[in-house]
């Protein structure tokens, strides 16, 4: 019935492969994340559950802090509260970031391509970094209006950006290596909070101080913010550049 | 080196996968020549599946070695993964992509040259041209595995992996699936493992038998017929299998 | 050819550690309970603790006769020090089988974890009883304790994680890189009273150590005996595993 091209012309497996030019690693993280982002677009998935879900989120802060009224101070709140949404939002995004790539076997399909194993994980911890990012440009002006707006935050308010990235790099690049174990586990949503909270917990921590520092200000701001943004920072290279190095025992296993 | 690789496309010396007490594939060697359609059978956990996996490169051998068309798969697995394709019962295919997104994906990471003109001659071949700019998640499974085959030849391997390729396929997708194998057969070299008895002694040139992780029959078919090996495979392997 | 790489040395149950093991045991269990008693008896109070007359301490008020209970310092330091060191194993162990794919060092993996395990459970618990009497509370979000709070799940992680899935190889891996990546969280703990030096905790580990030699010497004494009980318990919980594994190849041989 069909006439499957290359095969007739082809007498040798090894002349076929001049039409072939191994492309550069960056070609291939190009690659695999314009196919990420071209699905989200199309589905548009992850970024409506993680949406709704923080939505949801900073509802449940409103009645939790429903009763305390005007007897507490938001400002030195904010930070924490930011955080928690961020941290359980991401939670819902990586649990999902991996779900396709296993559900047709895709991943293996990839694997069989010969190409860099820690390309993969740069391109999906890329891809999950911008889904987190845009939830949270999302996110973030509603959190301000919901829960600011009665008060007045420091004229640094706008520095939360800083930690805000610092922090997200590190819960996309240890989020993704994390996700890649638990899509192969037993109770996967679970496992993948199990690993992931601890280990980001200096991480978060860091991130809090930093952006409360900068939504309470006041004289000793960036005696907190600096040292601690460069915790944060410290952090996420270390371990980034772990799950880097690890992450091909992690796939090929 | 060019010399061995066309006397035999794949040649396997000793090869050994174990892990702490358990072997799944126990000093296997067998060699076939370029062109040839090898089906491997054995009961469940005689090691098929992992020995596959090992020379597809997808997994790693304890010991031994594995050649394909003259490439070490041990030291050389990139290069050995420009020849190598798989067509196995997971599709392999994204389906929140189109058709034509999906190919094209595959061909960009091969780095095919013309990745374009090339996906749509796939998509022609497998009679999918009508249908590219629809998301796989709409296909039927024999459309979806007719899309996987062209998926998986895009790079025009000279190997071709079958990982039990019919699972969940109706007898006229089976049908259909066949005729495409036929035709692209040539000169490439195929590897099947099947469940299915019938189907894959039919298929093949030669027949290797597998029974907890080692080798217990390997032969060129011409020399049987199915009865014959049906009989061999029951007692080699024991009873209530065949 | 690849046939011809130094075969790799693999840990092995037998031979003279495991002769030894017992006698380390009670050596180290005994060391670390004679240095215990002796801080009650013998050493005088920690200089750099005591406080004149009445003090505030965290909500507290503390006196000299409060400062005795420092002396379970004797007890929790050693012990939580063992854990570290036993994680540090770990991931010594992960790289280790990273490296050869052997599955004899992913067992040794998990048997030092495990001995990791249970001397941070112990130091949880020395560590409560402390906070209690010395802060009157029964937690507080102390860095130190925090860290130390985070490390003790990422070890019951390791755990859960291992008992999540099925295939041998796969489980080993990633108990490897998870082992090695929680081990980035152990300098993270040891340090952060440096990093936050108005901590409750001390900084212990220092050249100009602020601790009389009499006590010192008793701290020593103490330390050396918990490392001889974590030895002493690692040889003997991989005998036992090493042997149930080993049983368990003469089976499936029998099958066959």
């Amino acid at each position: 019935m069909a006439n499957l091209p290359g095969a007739t012309g082809s007498t040798n497996a090894v002349s076929t492969t001049s039409a072939q030019v191994r492309p550069t690693g960056f070609h291939h993280y190009l690659t695999l994340l314009k196919k990420d982002l071209t699905q989200e677009f199309r589905t548009k998935e992850m970024l409506t559950s993680m949406g709704i879900y923080s939505l949801l989120v900073l509802i449940v802060f409103g009645a939790a802090l429903a009763q305390t009224a005007s007897s507490f101070d938001i400002l030195q709140m904010g930070g924490g509260l930011l955080w928690v949404l961020i941290v359980f939002t991401s939670l819902l995004g990586l649990n999902r970031s991996f779900s396709h790539e296993k559900e047709n076997g895709c991943l293996e399909g990839v694997l069989l391509i010969p190409l860099d194993r820690s390309v993969i994980f740069l391109a999906k911890a890329s891809s999950n970094l911008l889904f987190l990012l845009a939830v949270e440009i999302m996110v973030i002006p509603l959190f301000y209006f919901f829960f600011l707006t009665t008060t007045t935050p420091a004229e640094t308010f706008w520095m939360i950006v800083f930690p805000l990235l610092v922090g997200t790099i590190g819960v996309a690049g240890i989020g993704t290596l994390l996700s890649t174990i638990t899509i192969n586990t037993r109770g996967k949503d679970v496992m993948l909070a199990v690993l992931f909270i601890p280990l980001i917990y200096p991480l978060l921590y860091a991130c809090v101080s930093a952006t409360t520092a900068v939504i309470v200000g006041g004289e000793w701001t960036m005696d907190v913010y600096l040292p601690a943004l460069a915790l944060a920072g410290g952090y996420d290279v270390i371990m980034i550049l772990l799950s880097w190095v690890l992450y091909d025992f992690v796939i090929s296993a | 080196m060019e010399k061995n690789a066309a006397t035999s496309a794949i040649k396997v010396v000793k090869l050994t996968k174990t892990f702490g007490n358990r072997k799944a594939v126990d000093n296997v060697s067998f060699a076939i020549p370029q062109g040839a359609f090898l089906s491997i059978f054995g009961p469940n956990g005689a090691g098929k599946t992992t020995l596959l996996r090992v020379l597809s490169t997808l997994s790693r051998a304890t010991s031994g070695s594995a050649r394909l068309l003259g490439i070490d798969i041990k030291q050389e697995p990139d290069k050995a993964r420009d020849h190598i394709g798989l067509i196995s019962h997971n599709s392999m295919l994204y389906p929140d992509l189109t058709a034509e997104e999906n190919l094209l994906f595959v061909a960009e990471l091969y780095g095919i040259e013309n990745a374009k003109d090339r996906v749509l001659e796939m998509l022609d071949s497998v009679e999918l041209k009508h249908r590219r700019h629809d998301v796989v998640r709409t296909f039927s499974r024999g459309m979806t595995q007719r899309l996987s085959i062209a998926r998986a030849l895009i790079h025009d391997p000279a190997i071709v992996f079958l990982d039990e390729p019919y699972s969940g396929l109706d007898p006229h997708a089976v049908e259909i699936f066949d005729g495409l194998i036929e035709a692209v057969r040539k000169d490439r070299t195929f590897i099947m493992v099947s469940h299915d008895l019938r189907k894959g002694f039919d298929m093949c040139t030669h027949a290797l038998v597998l029974s907890k992780g080692t080798v217990v029959a390997f032969d060129e078919k011409n020399s049987l017929d199915f009865s014959d090996f049906s009989q061999l495979y029951a007692q080699t392997v024991g009873m209530g299998v065949a | 050819m690849s046939n011809t790489k130094k075969a790799v040395k693999l840990p092995e149950a037998g031979g003279i550690f495991d002769k030894i093991a017992p006698i380390a045991l009670l050596t180290g269990a005994l060391l670390a309970t004679l240095g215990f008693i002796l801080t009650f008896t013998i050493a005088s109070l920690v200089p750099g603790a005591a406080v004149n007359g009445v003090e505030l301490i965290g909500d507290q008020m503390v006196s000299n006769k409060l400062l005795l209970s420092q002396n379970i310092f004797y007890f929790h330091v050693p012990v939580a020090i063992a854990s570290m060191l036993a994680l540090g194993f770990t991931a010594y162990y992960g790289i280790r089988f990273l490296m050869t794919k052997e599955a004899r060092f992913d067992t040794c993996a998990k048997v030092v974890t495990e001995v990791a395990l249970v001397f941070i459970i112990c130091t949880m618990a020395s560590g409560e009883l402390w906070t209690r009497f010395e802060w009157g509370v029964w937690w507080a979000w102390e860095p130190r304790l925090t860290t130390y709070l985070i490390l003790m799940l990422l070890v019951i992680g390791y755990f859960i994680l291992r008992n999540a899935i099925d295939d041998p190889e796969r489980r080993a891996s990633y108990a490897a890189v998870f082992g090695i990546i929680t081990f980035v969280d152990v300098p993270i703990c040891f340090m952060i009273t440096r990093m936050i030096p108005s901590s409750v905790h001390p900084v212990v580990f220092r050249t100009d150590s602020g601790m009389p030699p009499d006590r010192l010497v008793l701290f020593l004494i103490c330390f050396f005996g918990m490392l001889l009980i974590a030895f002493a318990l690692y040889r003997l919980r991989f005998r036992q595993v090493r042997l149930a594994e080993r049983v368990a190849a003469l089976k499936e041989q029998l099958d066959d």
